[in-house]
């Protein structure tokens, strides 16, 4: 709860040199590797409405505009739209019976209400539905013509210049003859060529479809404004908000009158995957009712966490004490070491450096490159911590998660000058931090801590892989011990 | 302060509540306990159909312009006090069928028309007159106005005064209206 209300106090480096808190960090079985939103893939695994929860495939989906079919949001003020019965008699026919016969005959019939702002589909004259679902009706579309024009036109741009392209590829490995050509030398492709000479080109469907479009025109005559609309006063309440018009792009309602239920948006259900060796890290459900993964690779069940207890005031140029605790999360003993971030053996860095510069010789992608640890001094441009632990390494020894734990009351007491108390998989740890003599006062005091940490993996290794399974890790987190003072 | 609280048969008033001043029930209507409606700047008349939630307060606040004798303060029919709201008046009139949801409040110097929602948690403090039909909602108080009055909540009121008699010590309707000329000579007996 504390990470969703409070600010992040403590904050990881993940590899590619962002800085999250734990719940927001990926950790890679196969790489052994932190990984956080921003450097692994997300894919779109399957789409549902956040009502109704209907499952749609993409097709349906792409087809319905992203939208759902059966539920919408207030126009007013966007928040769900309910179903609301209400009773109707039909109106009396001249000449029928008694009261008692019209009363079998009531009807139920159905509107739209907002709970929230009272908005009602009544409010703008759309007739009440006698079925409790869907029947809506549905606002044309004014320039449904154009943008149907524009999409054909502009698929048929694609389709165009991907034949080009073939036609170019194929034309690459072509055996040449002896003679150049006139398109050789000129860089015409034969469909210009065609298109110059005013012959049929060879593709009649598309280019045709491009020949025939006409783009619209921008004309200067506007329509004048009425006479008296700078005098007339003007209603508010009569008049859409900008949020309001913009939430229906096709129409962009002006008046409060015209404002039309909004069908709903759907979600998505996303699975994210390593960009490094393509693993799932995380994959959900497919049921868009439940909340669970199937694979669920999170920094917060596989890193070391470090929870700040308290902490003296941090003065410039002297020491102070932190109280921290570790909590070993896997299922496995974990051996922790605090040390500062320059202790990290650069063995590791070196090689991914290297890697990397052969990556960015090889001109890949950009972004790749800017996932690498590389871009590690980035976080310290950022934030630059000017407070560090002070000592030798603490070396302490974190048992594993058990569930059963917290019925057991004997805790083992081990306390020394550096472990202040046991519990579990948790301990609390006393730090002597210095603080840099030039930090400037009422600056953020920010510690960077650099965790060594065993981790033993549990992923069966592949056939030909050597079968190592104890690691040792490296993490850096930064905590923020409030200002210099 | 002098207490002078009329009943009218057919309300459904529970004893545990907090009645200050001179008060008049109309028939119909729903008082749940822990209401406190005080009568200090002059009487308050509720009509009928009104549903008065839990911890909801009306005061008819004592105030320097206040004529002599104090004009009431009239609160019209099907009116609905949702949990914990709060009216302040001196107006001498709250119209009909408006909705005061939870937690709102709605200052002296504010005049309440009809059909009027005050949303969850809205604050009225500034002297305005709300327009009939007027829906005030969200953190933002948005303005709109509604096509046609809030549906009356007369299935919820049948409901409600069958069941708190189950529930609730009532207090007991006290004025009877087939009677009025014994009423007027009779003063009305103190709770």
């Amino acid at each position: 709860m504390a990470y969703l209300t409070q600010p992040d106090y403590v904050r990881y480096i993940c590899t590619c040199g962002q800085l999250k808190p734990i719940t927001s960090l990926y950790f890679c079985r196969h790489c052994l590797k932190i990984r956080c939103g921003f450097c692994i893939c997300h894919e779109v695994d399957s789409h549902y409405c956040p009502n109704c929860l209907e499952n749609m495939p993409s097709s349906e989906a792409r087809l319905k505009k992203n939208r759902c079919s059966s539920c919408f949001d207030c126009p007013s003020c966007y928040h769900t739209l309910s179903t609301r019965a209400s009773l109707v008699q039909p109106r009396q026919q001249e000449g029928a019976g008694d009261g008692k016969v019209e009363n079998k005959h009531q009807k139920k019939m159905y509107y739209l209400a907002c709970f929230n702002c009272r908005w009602t589909s009544r409010d703008v004259g759309i007739p009440d539905q006698p079925v409790a679902s869907g029947g809506w009706p549905e606002r044309p579309n004014p320039f449904a013509t154009q943008i149907n024009q524009l999409l054909e036109y502009y698929k048929a741009i694609a389709l165009q210049e991907k034949q080009e392209k073939i036609e170019k590829e194929r034309k690459k490995f072509a055996i040449r003859g002896k003679y150049l050509t006139l398109t050789d030398k000129t860089g015409l492709t034969g469909a210009m060529a065609r298109n110059i000479a005013g012959l049929p080109s060879s593709d009649s469907g598309s280019s045709s479809i491009i020949a025939k479009f006409v783009p619209s025109q921008a004309s200067a005559e506007v329509e004048e404004l009425p006479e008296d609309y700078f005098t007339k006063e003007v209603n508010l309440n009569q008049i859409t908000s900008m949020p309001q018009r913009l939430l229906s792009p096709e129409w962009q309602p002006t008046d409060v009158s015209r404002l039309h239920p909004i069908a709903k948006l759907l979600s998505v259900k996303r699975s994210q995957r390593c960009r490094e060796c393509d693993h799932n890290l995380t994959k959900p459900e497919y049921n868009p009712g439940s909340i669970k993964f199937k694979i669920e690779l999170l920094a917060f069940y596989h890193i070391p966490e470090v929870k700040i207890i308290s902490y003296e005031p941090m003065k410039a140029g002297e020491n102070s004490t932190v109280l921290l605790k570790l909590s070993n999360p896997t299922a496995h003993e974990m051996t922790l070491c605090l040390m500062n971030p320059e202790d990290i053996p650069q063995v590791d860095n070196e090689e991914e450096q290297l890697e990397n510069s052969l990556e960015k010789s090889l001109t890949l992608d950009k972004e790749s490159a800017a996932c690498k640890p590389a871009a590690a001094p980035a976080w310290r441009r950022a934030a630059a911590p000017c407070v560090r632990a002070v000592g030798p390494p603490v070396r302490v020894s974190v048992p594993q998660r058990d569930d059963a734990a917290e019925y057991d009351d004997d805790a083992t007491h081990d306390a020394n000058d550096v472990i202040v108390w046991r519990k579990a998989n948790k301990l609390g740890v006393r730090l002597q931090v210095a603080t840099e003599a030039a930090a400037s006062r009422g600056g953020a005091a920010l510690l960077a801590l650099a965790l060594q940490y065993s981790y033993r993996n549990t992923v069966p290794p592949a056939a030909n892989a050597p079968n190592q399974r104890n690691h040792i890790l490296y993490t850096t987190a930064l905590l923020s011990l409030g200002n210099v003072a | 302060m002098a207490h002078n609280i009329k009943i009218l048969p057919g309300a459904t008033v529970c004893e545990d509540c907090t009645l200050e001043g001179d008060i008049t029930i109309g028939g119909g209507t729903v008082i749940h306990p822990r209401v406190s409606i005080i009568a200090e700047g002059g009487p308050i008349i509720i009509a009928e159909y009104c549903i008065i939630e839990e911890y909801s307060t009306i005061i008819h606040k004592k105030s320097d312009k206040q004529e002599n004798p104090p004009k009431p303060l009239f609160i019209g029919a099907h009116n609905v006090f949702e949990v914990a709201c709060k009216l302040e008046s001196i107006y001498g009139h709250v119209g009909e069928s408006n909705v005061f949801e939870c937690r709102s409040f709605v200052g002296e110097e504010v005049k309440v028309g009809s059909g009027c929602v005050i949303g969850a948690a809205c604050t009225l403090t500034a002297p305005q007159i709300l327009a009939d039909n007027t829906v005030i909602w969200g953190s933002e108080h948005h303005v709109r106005e509604a096509l046609e009055k809030q549906p009356s909540q007369l299935l919820q009121l049948d409901f409600l005064s069958k069941v708190m008699p189950n529930y609730h010590r009532l207090r007991k309707p006290n004025v009877h209206k087939r009677q009025p000329s014994r009423q007027s000579q009779e003063p009305s007996p103190k709770p």
